[in-house]
């Protein structure tokens, strides 16, 4: 296949889900992000900070819209979050300055390391991503980023996910724990 | 070989799409990446069993046999009581030394090699006359196909289908270590096995 054939594409786009399917991905959705936007809001509105993190937007697209991919599991979603994290956090601390350094520098170490542990989760990009470019309030956190919100909300989203996914008789969540 | 043919009952596009929208919820690859998947898991378990697979566990038993020294029209009237087309054929301590098939008798009857039994019908039917009297006195270790091409009990499916492909045979006599017939494995033994696989 020459370089310029490839860029046709070659197959056809997997096939739309049922209304059913697409009713239960909005509840899981609705319900999820709600959780994680209350706890937040509730516990921890001192910081004024928490509902900062974006990531879980996309990661709900996946635990919820996408129940089967190997990308929306347990594993990728907690390890994924919290891993992520964690570099994104010493990626500014380390490098700081300079912002496109550091932010290339954390979203692509946060891939490598999400590959390498088999942890793979996109909304993970986004929450090391965050670690650098979130401002004053998000760097104050420390490494507390990690837990808070990091951790925190990816568990909720997944309680969440455990709940709601397993409601419809075909359907089931999750393909694997570890 | 048509492999263009082969092609034809492989996995279709519209296949995988049916399959996916039959597991309901959304499954994040494509119809070509489920095919390939397919296609590759299909030929490694293909393999698995045309390797794993052995002749010990498909062949025939007992197999009928033909003495050297038999006559013909015994050897004839043996394979046709038995419904079989041919025979491995054993000498005097019973080891396989050759095989006596139709194509062997058809041979003597005049056939060109390769040829069919209609060849002969119409050979027949020219010299007004049975061609196959000559063989009356014939002895079926002069007319067998040797020297015999034998297996053990532990040759693959794959293995013996390549071995009747490339020495045109269709039987395969299985012999022990001594030399002797524990077995016998024909092209319809192998179909069968793989029938009953899928």
């Amino acid at each position: 296949m020459s370089y310029f054939t490839k860029m046709r594409g070659h197959t056809q786009s997997p096939p739309a889900v049922g209304p059913a399917e697409v009713l239960w991905s909005w509840v899981g959705s609705f319900l999820g992000i709600s959780a994680v936007g209350l706890i937040h809001y509730k516990l921890l509105d001192h910081t004024s900070l928490i509902m900062i993190i974006g990531s879980f937007g996309a990661s709900a697209v996946l635990i919820y819209g996408a129940i089967r991919s190997p990308l929306a599991q347990p594993r990728n979603l907690i390890g994924g979050h919290v891993l992520s994290a964690a570099i994104g956090v010493t990626a500014f601390q380390f490098l700081g300055g300079e912002t496109w350094l550091t932010a290339a520098a954390a979203v692509s170490t946060a891939i490598a390391v999400m590959h390498v542990t088999k942890t793979l989760h996109p909304p993970g990009g986004a929450t090391a991503l965050i670690a650098v470019i979130g401002g004053d309030s998000v760097h104050g956190l420390g490494y507390l980023y990690v837990l808070v919100p990091s951790a925190l909300g990816a568990a909720v989203m997944l309680t969440v996910a455990l709940i709601v996914n397993n409601i419809p008789k075909n359907r089931r969540y999750p393909e694997f724990w570890m | 070989m048509a492999n263009e043919a082969y092609a034809s009952v492989d996995i279709s596009d519209a296949d995988v799409m049916e399959a996916m929208k039959a597991m309901q919820g959304y499954i994040d690859i494509t119809p070509a990446d489920f095919r390939e998947v397919y296609q590759v898991a299909y030929g490694l378990a293909r393999d698995r069993v045309m390797k794993g697979l052995k002749a010990g566990q498909i062949m025939r038993t007992p197999v009928h046999v033909i003495e050297t020294g038999q006559g013909l029209v015994e050897a004839a009237a043996l394979l046709a009581r038995e419904g079989i087309s041919g025979a491995p054929v054993v000498d005097r301590d019973g080891r396989v030394v050759g095989v006596v098939s139709e194509k062997d008798f058809l041979r003597k009857m005049g056939a060109e090699p390769g040829g069919s039994f209609m060849q002969v019908i119409a050979l027949c039917l020219q010299n007004k006359g049975c061609v196959a009297a000559p063989m009356l006195k014939r002895t079926a270790g002069e007319i067998m196909t040797s020297p015999a091409v034998t297996a053990t009990v532990d040759i693959s499916m794959a293995d013996i289908s390549a071995l009747l492909s490339e020495k045109g045979i269709n039987r395969l006599p299985i012999v022990g270590g001594d030399g002797r017939p524990v077995g016998i494995v024909t092209r319809s033994d192998l179909i069968e096995a793989f029938c009953r696989i899928e």
